[in-house]
């Protein structure tokens, strides 16, 4: 402990700035709207200001929790449906974007060094056109009337358009679209740091190039396939835009009961509720899998 | 190590590498390897030496299968591997920094090429652990190759590469990420599993040290060619150029023309002093040598020589104290320094010579090399 305060007090001031911004940021950004929405899941539907959850009547402060939205989210079947169908998407998202992107970011890695650059900026390219743009481009690619429809009909491949809109195909289709490039960077930024001699070394023991990438080559990018599915799999288990644009009714998303939740029902106690068991879907398997990797780091 | 040039001999009978005329270009324009031939005996430990840049590491590398030769050709035991890759080739490697897999423990490691040659779990597991008892990390079986020092990795990888009972060993730098004390053990303790194992080897390395305590035959390569191809002590007692000699260890040159030259001695007249060489050379008399000279081979005294040939007087500028020798700088009169070391072989420091003391050095007539080249 001794040790640890002695760090903190000789901290100067433009070290305690440095650090204090992101700190700050994260305070205000971060910490304060989670605990107010937790604040709000625990108050019942009239009341959300947590003057009212405070009662100083008998001289001191007692706080009134109200349980009955997370009561209502555990009976009502619906709920656990949609969570259970968000993971789904969410996983199968991460899975593909994975089959797709590493081959891209592989290919990138080994790509002549004054050609990377030039390939990350095409990877970069589509964030200069707004997200909500190419998602209804989407659209007017895919419905029944849509550019794939019509060229194929009249080309007499098909006779009757493909529904490809308002399903889970479509869902799909938008989601690994979105999120293949927050796959692709951080694999292409573990991968393009292989040491190539590793691969060397598994030649000469005899290993040939196809056996040396499912070897050396992919569990050395284990902590890049993490990264990439981490960003992946969280942003898309929370997905609102994609599913209310492309998904139609029929594919069960949790950031689309979240919407209802808020902006039909005005039930914010209810939708504060289903938004902090979603976090803590998220949160508890991620810091259950950190600390499984800082031991397997530290230990033997 | 002074008895191994003499028991690879005995054992060199029968060529296990060859290398025919390899050049290797990069670029287009760039020369790494210049036309180089060379046969490596069984059994033999063949060092190639050279400063960095020298190609040393690519001709090494097109042995493993990393390069292939621009022109000519690389035979192991007289089949032709010029254009074979790596995975095929019975040629395993000792990398430079080692390139131990980091997520494999140090058994896996190991057993990694044997596991791909498919050979049968009980006896990858009896090999493995014979192997790591050779270099005594039996312990470590399951240690990650980061938890390791930097020795232990270093026999991790040298037992990686013999796990799989190669034809041919290379080692690339084997000792240069080590510290120096560590490299003294470590160099002996190799050449000991090596010699167990008893696997040719091709060894890498810039260390002239290393080259001479670890190997049979040396080659030093300089700008993609070999300069001399011999045994450590030839190559260090009779340098066949100005290069060799002083690349390899310390060397003090005089320049001057052969005066006369008879089958059984030559002199040599350079600006400083008479040489007089008690051997024969090929050469004629008035011709440009350079007489290389070790500095362990010149005795210093206070008092002029009688003779008239081979020794030079000088002003002692410098005094380096090794602990078991000592080197003089020698400043000539001519403004030439030379260098001469003297043994300490009693506690008080045997010359009593100290700086500004006039000196003389002396050595005999057989002491010295002349270079035509």
């Amino acid at each position: 402990m001794a040790k640890k305060q002695s760090f903190f007090t000789s901290l100067s001031a433009g070290r305690l700035v440095v650090i204090g911004v992101p700190y700050f940021w994260f305070l205000l950004l971060a910490a304060i709207p989670l605990l107010i929405v937790l604040k709000i899941s625990l108050s019942e539907m009239e009341s959300t200001s947590i003057s009212h959850m405070i009662d100083w009547s008998h001289g001191w402060p007692r706080l009134t929790l109200n349980f009955g939205s997370y009561q209502f989210l555990a009976t009502d079947s619906l709920y656990f449906k949609t969570y259970l169908s968000s993971i789904k998407y969410a996983a199968i998202t991460t899975l593909l974007c994975l089959v797709i992107g590493y081959p891209f970011a592989y290919y990138m890695a080994r790509s002549p060094k004054h050609m990377q650059p030039t390939l990350l900026m095409l990877i970069m390219l589509p964030f200069w056109t707004s997200f909500l743009l190419r998602i209804y481009a989407w659209k007017t690619l895919l419905v029944s009337n849509g550019v794939i429809n019509n060229i194929l009909i009249s080309l007499h491949v098909i006779d009757t358009p493909i529904e490809m809109m308002n399903n889970s195909f479509s869902l799909l289709l938008g989601m690994v679209y979105s999120y293949l490039p927050f796959m692709i960077l951080p694999l292409y930024a573990n991968l393009s740091k292989m040491d190539m001699r590793y691969l060397e070394a598994a030649a000469d023991l005899g290993t040939s190039p196809f056996k040396a990438f499912w070897l050396i080559t992919v569990p050395l990018s284990k902590a890049g396939i993490i990264a990439g599915s981490m960003l992946v799999f969280i942003p898309a288990v929370g997905e609102y835009v994609i599913p209310e644009l492309l998904g139609g009714s029929s594919t069960l998303m949790i950031g689309r009961v979240l919407w209802d939740e808020f902006f039909s029902n005005n039930d914010w106690p209810m939708a504060s509720a289903v938004a902090v068991v979603m976090i803590l879907l998220i949160l508890v398997p991620m810091g259950v899998y950190n600390k499984a990797q800082a031991e397997q780091m530290e230990g033997k | 190590m002074a008895t191994a040039p003499k028991e690879a001999n005995k054992a060199a009978q029968e060529i296990l590498l060859r290398v025919e005329n390899v050049t290797k270009v990069y670029d287009g324009t760039v020369k790494a390897v210049d036309d180089v031939s060379l046969t490596v005996m069984k059994g033999e430990i063949f060092a190639l030496l050279g400063g960095s840049g020298c190609g040393k590491s690519t001709l090494l590398r097109m042995m493993a299968g990393f390069e292939t030769p621009t022109k000519g050709k690389i035979f192991l035991a007289n089949q032709d591997i010029t254009n074979l890759p790596p995975f095929q080739r019975p040629i395993n490697m000792m990398f430079q920094s080692y390139a131990l897999f980091p997520h494999l423990s140090v058994w896996e490691n190991v057993a990694f090429g044997l596991k791909r040659d498919g050979m049968p779990k009980d006896e990858i597991a009896e090999r493995v652990e014979k192997m790591l008892s050779l270099a005594q990390l039996n312990q470590y079986a399951k240690r990650k190759p980061h938890q390791l020092s930097g020795g232990q990795q270093q026999r991790v990888a040298l037992v990686r590469s013999l796990a799989k009972r190669p034809q041919l060993l290379l080692l690339d730098e084997p000792l240069g990420a080590l510290d120096k004390k560590l490299r003294e053990s470590t160099q002996l303790e190799l050449v000991n599993i090596i010699e167990e194992v008893g696997v040719t080897c091709v060894l890498v390395t810039h260390d002239q040290e290393e080259a001479m305590t670890m190997a049979s035959r040396i080659a030093v390569m300089s700008e993609g060619y070999f300069l001399q191809v011999g045994e450590p002590d030839t190559v260090y007692e009779m340098p066949n150029s100005r290069k060799v000699a002083d690349f390899i260890g310390n060397v003090n040159i005089f320049e001057g023309k052969i005066e006369e030259d008879e089958p059984d001695h030559v002199t040599v007249r350079c600006p400083e002093c008479v040489h007089y060489v008690g051997h024969g050379v090929s050469g004629h008399s008035g011709m440009d040598v350079g007489v290389a000279l070790r500095p362990e081979k010149i005795m210093l005294s206070k008092d002029k020589p009688n003779s008239e040939y081979n020794w030079c007087a000088g002003e002692v500028i410098e005094i380096v104290y090794f602990g078991a020798h000592t080197t003089y700088h020698l400043k000539l009169d001519s403004g030439k320094v030379i260098k001469a070391q003297e043994l300490n072989n009693t506690r008080d420091l045997s010359c009593g010579l100290t700086w500004g003391d006039r000196a003389y050095a002396s050595w005999s007539d057989l002491a010295m090399v002349v270079l035509t080249q």
